[in-house]
């Protein structure tokens, strides 16, 4: 019971990297980012690669980091400088990183039990190593996500995360502020992809495995978990949009834990999404449009 | 207001949560305990159906009743594999006796959610499980990798004179490059060669197939490659009308058109997966002890009316053991 | 000064439905002075704001800012020394952003957008002064989001926030057009004390002709892309809202 509740949480959690990303391209942004299910895979292809070549479990998650960022560049690139519609461009780098991705890995790749992950390479055994697999999964992952949220956080309240947020809400203030819409547009894209691709690798290190298969979905998914959760507890002033998001995350795999529970055939587990979707837009009361710019 | 409903909603779903999942958890410890099988299929397919079935018939041949001996707990993954994730994890939680993955990505789930537990996980319609890494720890289970031997047998009996067999497969399919390469590698042995072409989707197929016949193929062979067999129609059409017979890899391509092949049995597959978990169950061997299973049995299938139409003479030895398909 | 030389601008070019607004028009605009421009619609008034800031392309001539041509120059890098008060008080803030927050982003105009923190706290006095300046009890409202303030309050602060850094010119597009009248008042008179505290160089394109009278130094009137009215100096400071509505009736009939 407490272990299923604890892999919960932490699927939860690794999972709500992808919904910072799409917080970021759609709330902040207003940028329809489909892109996300190439850049999810992305960030386990290239940790899969790197695990079984022997490379330093930690030094994939930056790395995994950088990746995305490539893949949010290229997206915003083909957007902002070759004038291609915001959701086609997305698109197009989606359909080249299913591709990218099965070149990078060769085709589905197990990373063996030998292989250590970030939750049983040595610096995390020598911390946690009297703990079960269970806990050092959930433990790390939280580390992980607490760092990313407080970085995000204080991101956003810098100058350049400032006009980030600027940039999706009034882009002709923008450049009536004397700054290039578009690389801003660049920039915001290239840090969702990465939070994305980080995530990809998390879940590549827990899963010990990539499968081209793993992104599909994944933005429907994030989607969700992002209006869930700015919808439930937005409301909440002293709540803040990237909690709010964590949580949206935790609550919709919890729902998919009790709908398998149920014994509910996974055909549809789709429509309890759609009905939970309505269910906490009708409570919130809010107008769709709101719920979705706030 | 408004805060105390959504608070009132998150605890109901909290406190469902919890009921929900406490049903069913732990292991009942006494002398008749019943052993708890979780089976994760990665969604609802035909062949994968087969295999399901086939996996509780070879329990029950093994002489484990259901109800008695074991109880089930059948989950499907809609072919989602975060929610295969999270099915893994809910067996490893209930602590099973045994997970039972169906198609790789369960199966990877499962293996993953078993890490650190000593619980069995028994596959099965996994073409390379070396490849899918589930040959290392307390895994084993049965491959669905196609019997390539057989089925270039059968084209040798059935094309005496045939020299070049043509196939089309998917690039990024690993199951397809590693059956292409298997054929090429066995190809002489039964006197062929072997004509292939990669495609990146469904739309470049039919493309393949006149490229193929420009190059004289005397037949063509299938793989369980999901782009080839989804236009299986459309390629019949044109290789009917050149004359050249195309060999399926399954029953069902063969009800489709295809005069004959050597192909799986997803029941009987199932059926051997269930025989290997019974023996671990019991507590007979272990995981260990059995090593992952190839397909002991394999069906000839023809299609008379499609042999009929191409005047292929199909030798008794084949008639004899084969099971018609056609209507 | 900023001076247009001989711009040809045509809409539609190779279609039916094929336009020249401008032909070889010329203005210039010294420093220091404050314009209104006039005209009916279609008179070009909106297509010469977005020709000087950049936001559409001319087919041939220049547009000089002190003597350098600016007309390749990227809209964004214009207006690195421009400010832009539009017709749609939504395009002058952020609505999801506080004032506090569209307040530090004007007044970073012209930095380096970078990693330190987007609001200085020890600006808010400043900013509260200047929004109490504005006399619309704005000053107790920092953390309010612009999206709830009325149109009237956010139009004011976005003029604040336009000429909040120094500017070479501003430009005014319609920007009272709409408000209910008596802010369009208030904004007036606001825009009016800004410009002349700050000496500012201001172009403001209007519907309301008394404003065009009554405020700034220099009137012009467009009619299809050509100036029929240019009124300096005394002849300005003599015009009348009826001498001028005369001959907006006449150009307009014909």
């Amino acid at each position: 019971m407490i272990d299923l509740i604890i892999s919960t949480v932490t699927q939860g959690l690794i999972y709500s990297l992808i919904s910072f990303g799409v917080y970021i391209t759609y709330t902040i942004l207003d940028f329809p980012d489909l892109s996300v299910d190439g850049s999810f895979p992305l960030g386990a292809a290239v940790t899969a690669v790197l695990l079984t070549k022997g490379v330093n479990p930690f030094l994939t998650l930056p790395i995994a980091l950088g990746c995305g960022a490539l893949a949010g560049l290229c997206t915003g690139f083909i957007h902002v400088k070759l004038h291609v519609r915001d959701l086609l461009s997305a698109i197009i780098t989606m359909t080249a990183l299913f591709s990218i991705n099965l070149q990078i890995a060769g085709s589905n790749l197990p990373v063996g039990r030998a292989t250590d992950t970030i939750f049983t390479a040595a610096p995390t055994m020598a911390v946690l190593g009297s703990l079960s697999l269970l806990m050092r999964k959930l433990i790390v992952s939280l580390i992980i996500i607490v760092i990313v949220k407080i970085v995000l956080d204080l991101y956003l309240k810098t100058k350049s995360g400032l006009l980030l947020r600027a940039v999706g809400d009034n882009r002709t203030l923008v450049t009536s502020l004397g700054r290039n819409a578009g690389n801003v547009k660049i920039r915001g894209l290239a840090i969702a992809n990465a939070l994305v691709a980080l995530s990809g690798c998390i879940v590549c290190h827990e899963q010990r495995s990539f499968s081209a298969t793993m992104g599909t979905g994944q933005v429907v998914f994030a989607l969700a978990t992002v209006i869930i959760g700015i919808s439930l507890f937005k409301r909440l002033s002293f709540v803040k949009g990237t909690t709010a998001v964590v949580a949206g995350s935790v609550v919709y795999k919890a729902c998919i834990q009790v709908a398998i529970h149920i014994g509910l055939p996974a055909n549809l587990l789709k429509l309890v999404t759609a009905v939970l979707f309505l269910l906490v837009l009708v409570l919130s009361n809010h107008k769709g449009e709101e719920i979705i710019r706030a | 207001m408004k805060k105390r409903m959504i608070a009132r909603v998150m605890a109901g779903i909290m406190a469902a949560t919890m009921m929900v999942t406490g049903v069913g958890c732990g292991k009942k410890n006494d002398g008749s305990r019943k052993y708890q099988i979780g089976i994760s299929q990665y969604g609802e397919h035909g062949s994968l159906d087969n295999c399901r079935e086939g996996f509780l018939a070879g329990l029950e041949k093994a002489g484990l009743k259901k109800g008695v001996d074991y109880e089930v707990d059948y989950q499907n993954a809609g072919f989602d594999d975060a929610i295969a994730t999270q099915i893994g994890q809910s067996f490893s939680a209930n602590d099973v006796d045994m997970m039972v993955a169906i198609a790789t990505p369960s199966a990877t789930a499962c293996y993953a959610a078993a890490e650190d537990k000593d619980i069995p996980v028994v596959f099965t319609a996994i073409t390379d499980p070396k490849a899918a890494g589930l040959t290392d720890g307390n895994v084993t289970g049965t491959s669905d990798k196609l019997p390539v031997e057989a089925q270039m047998d059968l084209i040798r009996k059935m094309q005496p004179e045939a020299e070049k067999i043509g196939i089309i497969y998917t690039t990024s399919e690993q199951n397809s490059v590693s059956a292409i390469a298997e054929y090429k590698e066995k190809a002489g042995d039964y006197g062929f060669t072997i004509a292939a072409i990669g495609v990146t989707q469904q739309s470049e197929v039919t493309q393949a197939v006149d490229t193929l016949l420009s190059e004289q193929v005397d037949c063509f062979s299938n793989l369980t490659d999901n782009n080839v067999v989804g236009v299986l129609a459309s390629i019949l059409e044109k290789t009917n009308e050149a004359g050249v017979p195309v060999y399926g890899s399954e029953v069902e391509q063969v009800k489709l058109g295809c005069v004959a092949a050597a192909g799986i049995d997803y029941y009987q597959l199932g059926i051997q997966t269930g025989e290997m978990a019974a023996k671990i169950l019991k507590g007979e061997a272990s995981c260990d002890d059995i090593p992952y299973e190839t397909i002991s049995e394999y069906g000839i299938y023809i299609n008379s009316t499609a042999i009929s139409e191409l005047n292929i003479t199909v030798p008794a030895e084949i008639t004899d053991k084969a099971i018609e398909t056609a209507e | 000064m900023l001076s247009i030389e001989n711009i040809t601008k045509i809409y539609h070019q190779g279609m039916i439905t094929e336009m020249k607004l401008f032909d070889r028009f010329s203005l210039t605009v010294g420093d220091g002075q404050f314009v209104s421009v006039v005209g009916s619609n279609g008179s070009g008034k909106t297509s010469l704001l977005n020709i000087i800031c950049g936001s559409i392309p001319i087919e041939s001539g220049d547009v000089k800012l002190d003597g350098r041509s600016i007309a390749r120059i990227k809209d964004y890098k214009r207006y690195a020394t421009m400010g832009r008060v539009y017709q749609n008080p939504a395009l002058g803030t952020c609505p999801n952003m506080t004032m506090l927050e569209n307040m530090s982003l004007a007044d970073n105009k012209g930095k380096p957008f970078g990693l330190s923190r987007g609001v200085n706290k020890k600006k808010i006095d400043v900013y509260r002064e200047q929004l109490a300046a504005l006399g619309l009890g704005l000053e107790d409202k920092l953390h309010v989001k612009m999206g709830n303030l009325s149109g009237g309050q956010r139009q004011a602060v976005a003029l604040l926030m336009a000429t909040m850094t120094p500017l070479r010119f501003l430009i005014l597009d319609e920007h009272t057009a709409a408000l209910d009248p008596k802010t369009a008042e208030i904004i007036m008179e606001l825009t009016d004390k800004v410009v002349r505290e700050k000496g500012l160089t201001a172009i403001m394109v209007t519907h309301n002709l008394r404003y065009a009278v009554e405020y700034g130094n220099r009137l012009l009137m467009l009619n299809r892309g050509k100036i029929v009215m240019d009124l300096e100096g005394e002849e300005k400071q003599k015009a009348s809202i009826d001498s001028i509505m005369e001959v907006f009736n006449r150009i307009s009939i014909e």
